[in-house]
């Protein structure tokens, strides 16, 4: 019985190369949301106004609302491969705590899905005329944030993910949860521009980060409990 | 206190004994409405700024706070249906979500019709109808996920966990858009002094009102609840029986 005991930090390395090595081998699904993104934000300033005064005012808001689509587009796959071939199945049945293994999903996740859309926002920011100040503040808030977008939706994903038509309820469920991250981000963008202090909003985007990774994870693995029966 | 509690869990218990109470509740309910509804519209005095518009006050505060509690009550139903594994608190989840999202749309429609009148516009992005707003869109998406889900008891355990989360996201939402709407709008008027009566000829029938609105919840949700129980229980020998009689 007792031949190879993994302990339960191999198996959050094994889950995290795993799905890591999975994004890297379809690198399509990787792109998908990382040209959302792009598509998304352009589409502001033609529908609003090329003017570069009025594109300053929404930068941040259309920013943030383009992250935040992005990332519930890429949610839909996080489970989904898994739940289909019945590796989902095998990792609720594993010993070690659910918790890590979800987190360690999440984190891959956000690792191919999230964290592009980090490192080209600058880029986008540049063409919306975004006050070149607020960029390492975008970037820095997009870094607490986006994590949060994605552990709040590992939620919705994984108590949708046995449904045929998931899309539009998982976005139902998931958007309205996103609020108090999208408030604090476009805050920090607007506030500091206006001359408030940096830290208070990265204080809050930094407990809201840590609340998420605390509970989050708990509520997919119980989530992923009821839909896998 | 256990076989309180479990037979608290059966639903056929329920429904004799609510059955029982309904009669009751429902007298009371009318005498606070009819008094509390007289007083309030017909003679509260005016308002001296708002003359005749600020009765709809007498609607709208006890709409508006009731509205408040349907999260924290969905949240300890869920809490049992995931613990106990209790039908009957499956069914107060199941049957508070759309009873939940029309005392919200009540709330944010009457709120609405006494803005036109004192802010001058139907919709404002102040924290409170931002956030009640938020709410509905949270119970509309809890009802979505119950009628996507065609196993029941997947479906009740779902709801349950939805309900939880939504709860605590709530609470969080509820004060972001306040700080954001703060820090937007600094030194707003509007606010809700306008509900603070200053005497007990106005706060009289307030409390009248809300406890007339608090009995139409109780009783809107017990005749909810029963509804599903029969629908529910529909192949139970007791409801054959009651069904014929």
């Amino acid at each position: 019985m007792n031949k190879q005991r993994t302990s339960t930090g191999q198996a959050f390395w094994a889950t995290l190369q795993r799905d890591l090595l999975i994004a890297y081998k379809r690198k399509n699904d990787m792109a998908n949301p990382f040209m959302f993104f792009l598509i998304v934000a352009s589409l502001f300033p033609i529908g609003i106004s090329p003017d570069p005064e009025r594109l300053a005012e929404i930068a941040a808001g259309v920013l943030w609302i383009s992250a935040l689509l992005a990332s519930l587009l890429a949610m839909d796959n996080l489970y989904r491969a898994d739940y289909e071939d019945g590796s989902l199945e095998q990792l609720l049945l594993s010993p070690h705590p659910l918790y890590f293994l979800v987190l360690a999903k999440n984190i891959a996740h956000w690792l191919v899905s999230g964290l592009p859309v980090v490192l080209v926002s600058p880029l986008i920011a540049y063409m919306l005329n975004l006050p070149s100040e607020s960029y390492m503040i975008l970037f820095v808030t997009l870094l607490l944030g986006t994590p949060v977008f994605s552990l709040l939706g590992s939620i919705g994903v994984a108590l949708t993910v046995g449904l045929g038509s998931r899309g539009l309820i998982l976005a139902v469920i998931t958007l309205p949860m996103s609020v108090p991250v999208l408030i604090a981000g476009t805050l920090a963008i607007e506030q500091t521009s206006n001359g408030a202090s940096l830290s208070g909003f990265l204080a809050i985007l930094g407990a809201m980060l840590l609340a998420s990774i605390s509970v989050a994870p708990l509520a997919s693995g119980a989530a992923l409990r009821i839909s896998v029966n | 206190m256990w076989l309180w509690f479990s037979k608290l869990g059966s639903p056929k218990w329920f429904y004799e004994l609510s059955g029982k109470w309904l009669p009751w509740l429902i007298a009371t309910m009318i005498l606070f409405l009819v008094i509390g509804a007289t007083w309030a519209l017909l003679y509260v005095p005016q308002d001296y700024q708002q003359g005749l518009t600020n009765r709809i006050m007498y609607v709208h505060v006890p709409v508006a706070s009731l509205s408040l509690s349907f999260f924290p009550l969905m949240a300890v139903a869920g809490t049992i249906t995931l613990v106990w594994k209790m039908k009957l608190a499956d069914m107060v989840v199941k049957v508070a979500a759309p009873l939940g999202a029309w005392f919200t749309a009540l709330a944010l429609a009457s709120g609405s019709i006494w803005g036109v009148d004192t802010w001058g516009t139907w919709w404002i992005w102040d924290g409170r109808l931002t956030s009640l707003l938020l709410q509905l869109f949270l119970l509309l998406g809890i009802i979505s996920l119950r009628s996507a889900l065609e196993d029941s008891d997947a479906a009740a355990r779902a709801c349950a966990l939805l309900s939880i989360v939504g709860c605590i996201n709530v609470v969080v939402i509820k004060y972001s858009v306040d700080w954001w709407n703060t820090l937007h709008q600094p030194g707003t008027t509007f606010g809700m002094s306008s509900d603070q009566p200053n005497g007990p000829e106005f706060w009289i029938p307030l409390l009248i009102m809300g406890i007339a609105v608090a009995l139409f919840f109780t009783v809107s949700l017990i005749l909810a609840t029963r509804n599903e129980i029969l629908e529910r229980e529909r192949r139970s020998q007791w409801v054959q029986e009651l069904v014929q009689e």
